[in-house]
């Protein structure tokens, strides 16, 4: 028996094709996983949207408000003292930063799914970037939401010294921020550990598959173009 | 791209290449509903690379590379979550097997192919498919040596094998 009498049997299937496609259902699905991708990316991204815009709109009235001198002139409430209203910028940049660093992480990402790969080497290391960005990502999570937490807690002070709320009330607040910050990274921790972690070690052995040579048993390839 | 050109160029790459997407599906799962299961897999994959392809290579070359790619993620993913993957109506079945192409000699070649890991199956899966060194080289991303190399292990596997087992009918 011969590698051709292998092929001639490979080739009989060319004859009759192995199964017949139920193409309504293939549109369907094709249609149906099209919409759910695309709804999850905006939901992701409308999300933080209204969140960013949300907060500076609100920090930014409230430090016109005052710098023009309204805040004082409106019910019971006083205008703010330099060191509120600078603990207001402080907040406005906080949340700036934020909406930033997601706008041109998004960005960034979107401009490396572009990148056209040109063989299945490329595509590994191209998922094996990703899944360490993802791991990068995740693992500076706590970095990474410093800043609207600390915009957030600076922007309530303020609120509660013009309210007359004592500043202690601030405590509670910000220790259930804390906490929500820590169990988040810890649970993002966690996530890359049993998953993400996982899969770049398949990633990379896969890679490790394709790119390391076999012992040259025999390095003379005895078919095709390689003579 | 607009959705329609999308559409219109993806159903002319599944019309003219849908046997090779069989192919890749019969070679990496291995009952219907793990084939049902990869080749909606494959199809989407194939649906969101309509707009990356740049016509650098071959149709059927980056076909392969989009459904070998898949298959290769999809092997993964199963193997991992392989026990929740047990139910499917019948009616919602993509692919629907044709008793008539049933072939021992091709099924017992199938079960072969199934035997080696991910990265020898694709290798075998296009030198069977008639691509040149060359062009499994620039597909897989590895040297034309090396795929030589490989492939000669393959054949001279696939043969001993073949060989051994006469009981098959080959």
């Amino acid at each position: 028996m011969e590698f051709e009498d292998l092929q001639v049997i490979w080739n009989s299937q060319h004859d009759e094709p192995l199964y017949g496609v139920n193409e309504d259902g293939l549109h369907n699905t094709l249609r149906n996983k099209s919409k759910q991708f695309r709804r999850v990316i905006f939901w992701q991204h409308f999300q933080t949207f209204c969140s960013c815009t949300i907060a500076i709109t609100v920090i930014t009235g409230l430090f016109l408000l005052s710098v023009f001198g309204v805040l004082g002139n409106i019910g019971s409430s006083r205008a703010l003292y330099g060191w509120e209203l600078a603990a207001l910028l402080v907040a406005l940049i906080c949340w700036l930063q934020f909406g930033l660093s997601v706008y041109l992480g998004n960005r960034q990402q979107k401009n490396r799914e572009k990148h056209e790969t040109t063989s299945l080497r490329d595509d590994l290391d191209k998922e094996i970037n990703r899944t360490k960005y993802q791991i990068n990502t995740r693992a500076q999570i706590m970095q990474g939401f410093v800043p609207p937490y600390l915009g957030s807690t600076l922007f309530v002070i303020t609120v509660f010294g013009i309210s007359g709320i004592s500043y202690w009330a601030i405590v509670p607040v910000v220790i259930v921020m804390i906490t929500a910050l820590i169990v988040e990274s810890r649970c993002q921790r966690r996530f890359v550990k049993q998953e993400i972690t996982p899969r770049l070690r398949e990633l990379e052995t896969l890679r490790e598959k394709l790119t390391t040579a076999p012992c040259p048993e025999s390095n003379s390839p005895d078919g095709n173009d390689i003579h | 791209m607009k959705p329609t050109e999308q559409q219109r160029i993806f159903e002319e790459w599944l019309g003219l290449h849908r046997g090779l997407l069989f192919k890749v599906v019969r070679a990496y799962a291995f009952n219907s509903h793990d084939q049902d299961d990869l080749f909606q897999e494959i199809t989407t994959q194939l649906w969101n690379s309509v707009p990356r392809y740049r016509g650098d290579s071959a149709i059927t070359t980056w076909v392969y590379r989009v459904a070998l790619y898949s298959a290769i993620g999809w092997s993964r993913k199963e193997h991992r979550h392989h026990e929740n993957h047990q139910s499917i109506i019948a009616d919602d079945r993509l692919l629907l097997q044709k008793p008539s192409a049933a072939n021992p000699q091709l099924e017992w070649l199938y079960e072969q192919i199934a035997q080696f890991d991910e990265i020898d199956r694709s290798l075998t899966l296009l030198m069977l498919d008639g691509f040149s060194y060359r062009e499994i080289g620039d597909t897989m991303g590895i040297s034309q040596n090396y795929v030589g190399v490989k492939l000669n292990r393959i054949k001279k596997r696939l043969t001993e094998q073949c060989t051994k087992e006469h009981n098959h009918g080959i």
